[in-house]
């Protein structure tokens, strides 16, 4: 089938050829590695200095080569923890089997001057159960293959890690000294003058029952009606990645073991707008009647208990649907033109991991000019008609899809279009002519007389 | 309490899963469509052994609405259909009753029929099942022949004809319309009231209801080869036969024709008799099915057929049960029956054969009570209407007395003179001769009316009584109520059933016992081995067997069906009744009935005959497939402090086999409160081999240590003789 795939651009993002400039050098590297969760999150402050004659615009980040690209869900730079900082793909020209990005600094780096920045960067599927399969008693251990140093096209200075573990069981972890044990902690460094493209695998082996959630599809619908309402429902297919489930699940044990630390997964928490009502909560075998909302000032608390407990490889699927106002998410220009500003994805729980999310938003019927501005990179799939209640003209529906997506891509979407607020009335007056035409064809057949022959009773007089 | 629209709908799923394949591929693919997923290893021609009517119902008026652009889902038409049909039963009941009486009764008898728990049962949202537009179809074919009898109008018989079409395409119960028409019209010739009107409507009727009911697949044949039917057909002949007698009574003198007559019958009744019989023999009509047969004999079924025995549906109804369906209008009935007889005419022949048969079959079968439900309605209507009529009505002088008969096609004034033989029939005795005077003080009327009004209202109470607590709430929801009265849900059954679609494989096969089929097949979209269209009595045998060995004998069943999970209903920790050890029995005498040599039901009692379930209950029970997967695990588990360790709630018992363990089986899952337990069947390299716990697991040294190194290149060999001198090796 024909589809067209549109890459929407955010910013500036172009692939361009890269040169590594040497004269860059790292003074400081902080990075601290959270394993806390069932993702990565790295952070790292580089001090950057220029020690050459020329001013530097831009720095360049490499991928690690054990690092997969789509491994990496979210990658953001600030600049002295305050201001964002652009970030592009890029390639290089020294090792053309290296991917990277470029990050453009906001004010050229001039030369014997030093700079802050903060990275921030987040990987999925990087914390692999091992072993692969427990029994519903055991523990769940996870393995976390990492980098002792920075990996970076620069020479480093001086750098450190800190490693932050969920629980203080570790089976183990690498040595490469100097490196510290406390509490759940690990700290590796510091290290002094790391030549560029230097590499040592850190392994650390550990506990983590955080929830190992991932939401392997999720179709976001949002419905806009010009009436006062704005309807969103999500279809969401939840599948437990950690640890697979090794032999039977006993409801005895299961019921006995009433210690929270259990790799397996009761219930999480959805934080839903707080003007969101009519909420609900279901799956194709109707109502799950095991959630509680709780309403906060500024949001609403969904605590959302699926069926069963979910076990490692176990997947479960829901619909979770709300409506909220209109006026705090569709504006009208002065010119005109109306605005919708949604979330692109919204929270499901807390550290969450969505492989795949689809958005579709429905329009009102009768649109023109529509324009999408997306928070970042998404692909446009091939717009769709749907029809709703007594519509004959039928409804575009916009599709986004995304792949790969953490807590950090719960951005505002704005979609832009023009519409006739006459459109309102099509579907009333529509109905009012239906139901006249029915009432005159019965008047009319109520005195038209069709029987063949005269009724008995004109006859009798 | 709201429910959404799936849970309501749950226990017709079956129904639901056919519409939508309808709606989605069309009419004749679901004609030609073949379950492959139940009834595993043999699968279900779906098409030809179902009633289409439901479905196409439900599927014509979701093409309606979509061609208006009304996007309404073909699950919310499904839920709403039966509400939608019993105002239509309504509208029909009063058109009924109306041509049987008058326009009051007819009014009262629709709203006896409004709220009536015996139809309400049926009509509620979600009960997406045949019966519930089945009543309307036999109300408004009922209507429609009354009215082409009274006419004699070829209009009206083909109109009658139509809607038995409709009925025969919805239910079943079609048989009853086929057989109690003709009855009519027997009795009717017998009473010596034939008229052409009535030849004109019965052979028009008979004839395109014939035809029409043979287009529908899953009846095929049958109206012409089953014994079922065979009363139309010599109702249809001697009806041909009166005509021909009667034009000969035209023709002939009086003595002539009166031998010739009696001959002409003999003669006539003999051929046709030997006709059938000999048909039957030859093997051209089936004799009677043995559900036909457990309408005459209620023992039958326990006997022949256990499987027909073992749904509560078909057991002989209780007094109770007619006054929990019926209320008042158990009594007040026979009153508008003695009224019918009393005033006798064609139509309510028809109504007084009606009622007779359906009281007849209500008490053979409590599900039956739904077809007498109607009759009662229209019945207790013209009773209640004749008694407010003459006791709410002004007292009006000069009132006709003299005037007995009766011809009531209008229900005009006259009509109350008929009430005015209410007193009659209440007060038979004093009444008869004081009637002429017939003065009846303000207050006797008062104290009546208020009497009967209060009859009425309690009627209603009942009925709401009875509708919001027995019949509005999903069988598949359990709701228990806390000591405060807070009340919690129970939804293991659908906890289970999403588990096993969520996480079991697509292709898996499902054993349970038949009750729980269509859900699984709709809630978990599994296959299943038997389910609740029980066509194949032995493969559900092989199923209780399966169910009544020892694991090992099971385990041998389940390899040869294929079994991949089985699930049992386990009600032992909170109390539920309807489980399957309660059902045990149940399976035992259908495994028996087809395997006597394995299974034996005096097995699974105790020597006192008793069948329990603790430490007394029998050897055989205590180790069969059942009882070890309710009660796995059980033993261990103490429910409250005053309870010791496995205590069956259900049974009020401490189980008997407590400590064991499944060889061939394991725990795939249990619901919360224990209701579903699946176990998954192990695959044949799985239970031979015990697992060892990882802790208690003795590896024999794995990696030999090599002892060479760069500074000793001499290499060592393992296991290497040692020869000591002056010594043998």
């Amino acid at each position: 089938m024909y589809k067209t795939v549109l890459i929407l651009l955010c910013g500036a993002l172009i692939t361009a050829s890269e040169k590594v400039n040497k004269q860059l050098v790292l003074k400081n590297v902080d990075r601290s590695i959270d394993l806390t969760t069932q993702l990565v999150k790295i952070t790292a402050t580089i001090t950057l200095e220029n020690t050459g004659m020329d001013t530097v615009r831009n720095f360049l980040l490499v991928n690690e080569p054990n690092t997969p690209e789509e491994r990496i869900s979210y990658l953001g730079a600030k600049e002295a923890n305050k201001y964002e900082l652009k970030i592009a793909k890029a390639k290089f020209e020294e090792h053309p089997d290296k991917t990277g990005y470029s990050i453009r600094l906001n004010q050229p780096l001039e030369a014997g001057r030093s700079i802050t920045v903060t990275l921030e960067q987040i990987l999925t599927k990087s914390l692999q159960p091992y072993p692969t399969s427990i029994t519903q008693k055991d523990k769940q251990l996870v393995r976390y293959f990492g980098n002792h140093y920075f990996y970076t096209p620069y020479t480093v200075i001086k750098q450190k890690t800190d490693v932050m573990l969920s629980s203080r069981t570790i089976e183990s972890y690498t040595k490469l000294k100097p490196v510290s044990q406390s509490d759940s902690t690990v700290s590796y460094g510091p290290y002094n003058n790391i030549e560029p493209f230097t590499e040592d695998q850190m392994v650390v082996h550990f506990e983590n029952n955080s929830p190992f959630l991932t939401v392997t599809r999720l179709e976001r619908s949002i419905e806009i009606s010009h009436w006062g309402n704005i309807a969103v429902e999500e279809n969401i297919e939840i599948r437990h990645t950690g640890a697979l489930l090794k032999g039977p699940f006993s409801r005895y044990d299961y019921q006995r073991d009433t210690g929270s630390s259990h790799h397996s997964v009761k219930a999480y928490r959805t934080i839903l707008p707080a003007a969101a009502h009519s909420i609900y909560y279901r799956d194709s075998n109707g109502n799950i009647s095991t959630s509680a909302v709780k309403p906060y000032k500024d949001w609403i608390q969904l605590e959302l208990r699926p069926r069963f407990p979910l076990f490692g490889g176990w997947k479960t699927s829901y619909t979770l649907g709300y409506s909220v106002p209109s006026y705090q998410y569709l504006f009208k220009k002065p010119s005109g033109e109306y605005v919708l500003i949604m979330r692109l994805l919204d929270h499901v729980f807390d550290d969450m991991h969505v492989e795949e999310l689809i958005t579709s938003v429905i329009l009102p019927v009768g649109v023109s000019d529509v324009k999408v501005t997306p928070p970042c990179e998404v692909e446009r799939l091939e717009d769709e008609v749907t029809y709703k209640y007594l519509d004959n003209l039928g409804r575009k529906v916009i599709r986004l899809r995304k792949t790969n997506l953490v807590e950090q891509h719960i951005q505002d979407l704005e979609i832009s279009y023009n519409w006739q607020q006459l459109m309102l009335l099509h579907e009333p007056i529509l109905i009012a002519l239906a139901l006249f035409l029915m009432f005159i064809i019965v008047i009319i057949y109520v005195r038209l007389d069709f029987s063949l022959s005269k009724p008995e009773h004109s006859k009798k007089e | 309490m709201f429910y959404t629209n799936m849970v309501l709908i749950t226990i017709y799923r079956f129904n639901y899963r056919a519409t939508a394949y309808m709606v989605k591929n069309g009419f004749y693919q679901f004609l030609n469509w073949f379950d492959e997923r139940a009834w595993y290893p043999l699968g279900r021609i779906v098409g030809g052994t179902v009633y289409p009517g439901l479905m196409l119902t439900s599927g014509s008026i979701h093409y309606i609405l979509h061609l208006l652009h009304i996007n309404v889902h073909i699950r919310d038409i499904c839920v709403f259909l039966a509400p939608v049909f019993s105002g239509l039963t309504a509208i029909s009941t009063y058109l009924l009753t109306k041509e049987l009486w008058s326009a009051g009764a007819g009014l009262f008898a629709a709203c006896f029929i409004a709220i009536v728990p015996g139809y309400i049962s049926r009509s509620v949202a979600g009960s997406y099942d045949n019966e519930g537009i089945a009543i309307f179809a036999l109300q408004f074919t009922y209507y429609l022949w009354i009215k082409s009898v009274k006419t004699g109008s070829i209009f009206w018989a083909v109109a009658a004809a139509l809607s038995y079409f409709y009925m025969v395409s919805a239910w079943g119960g079609y048989v009853f319309i086929i057989n109690l028409i003709p009855l009519h019209v027997f009795v009717l010739l017998l009473m010596g009231r034939y008229s052409n009107k009535l030849f004109v409507s019965y052979t028009t009727f008979y004839i395109l209801g014939l035809i029409l009911s043979m287009q529908i697949p899953f009846v095929g044949f049958q109206p012409i080869r089953t014994s079922e039917h065979m009363a139309a057909g010599g109702v249809f002949a001697l009806m041909f036969a009166v005509c021909f007698l009667k034009h000969l009574q035209s023709v002939t003198s009086k003595s002539e024709f009166k031998s010739l007559v009696i001959f002409g019958t003999l003669i006539a009744a003999g051929v046709v008799f030997l006709a059938v019989v000999l048909f039957t023999y030859a093997g051209y009509i089936a004799p009677w099915s043995g559900r036909f047969y457990s309408l005459w004999d209620t023992g039958y079924a326990k006997i022949h057929i256990p499987i027909i025995a073992s749904v509560s549906e078909h057991q002989p109804t209780t007094w109770f049960s007619f006054f929990f369906d019926l209320h008042i209008l158990v009594s007040t009935f026979p009153a508008g029956l003695w009224y019918c007889i009393k005033n006798i005419n064609d139509e309510r022949v028809f109504v007084v054969l009606y009622a007779l048969s359906a009281v007849y079959f209500a008490g053979v079968m409590v599900r039956l009570m739904l077809t007498l439900t109607p009759v009662v309605c229209i019945l207790s209507g013209i009773a209640f209407s004749n008694l407010i009529e003459f006791y709410l009505r002004e007292d009006e002088n000069g009132r006709v007395e003299e005037s007995e008969e009766e011809e009531h096609t209008t229900p005009s004034k006259r009509l109350y003179d008929k009430a005015g033989r209410v007193p009659k029939m209440k007060h038979e005795q004093q009444k008869e001769s004081s009637e002429s005077s017939n003065a009846i003080g303000a207050n006797l009327r008062s104290i009546v009316s208020v009497v009967v009004l209060l009859l009425l209202m309690l009627f209603a109470v009942h009925c709401t009584w009875v509708t919001s607590n027995a019949y509005s709430s999903p069988s598949v929801v359990l709701a228990s109520y806390g000591a405060d009265g807070s009340r919690q849900i129970l939804d293991d059954f659908r906890e289970g059933y999403y588990w096993l679609s969520q996480n079991t494989d697509d292709s898996a096969r499902v054993m349970s016992w038949w009750d729980y089929g269509y859900q699984i097949a709709g809630m978990a979209n599994r296959t299943t081995l038997v389910d609740n269209n029980t066509w194949n009595n032995s493969h559900i045998a092989l199923v209780g067997k399966a169910m009544s060995s020892n694991e090992t004998a099971a385990h041998e069943i389940m390899t040869m069906l294929d079994v991949d999970y089985v699930l049992v209903i386990f009600g032992g920790v909170i109390g539920y009744s309807g489980d399957d050890i309660n059902k045990f029995l149940w399976m035992v005498r259908i495994a028996e009935g087809e395997h006597p040599k394995d299974i034996k039901e005096s097995d699974y009692f105790t020597e006192q005959g008793e069948f329990r379930v603790d430490a007394e209950g029998s050897p055989t029970l205590l180790n069969c497939l059942m009882y070890k997967l309710s009660y796995y695990r059980f033993g261990e588990l103490k429910l409250d402090y005053r309870s010791p360790a496995g205590f069956d709630r259900t049974r009020n018992a401490v189980i008997g086999n407590k400590d064991f363990h499944l060889t061939y089986l394991e725990e795939a899952y249990t619901t919360e409160h224990w209701l579903v337990r699946i176990y998954r069947v192990k695959k044949k390299d799985e239970f031979n081999r015990p697992r060892i716990p990882v802790a208690s697991r003795v590896i024999k040294s794995p990696n030999f240590v090599s002892k060479k190194s760069t500074k000793r290149k001499k290499g060592t060999i393992k296991n290497k003789p040692v020869v000591v001198k002056g010594k043998r090796v």
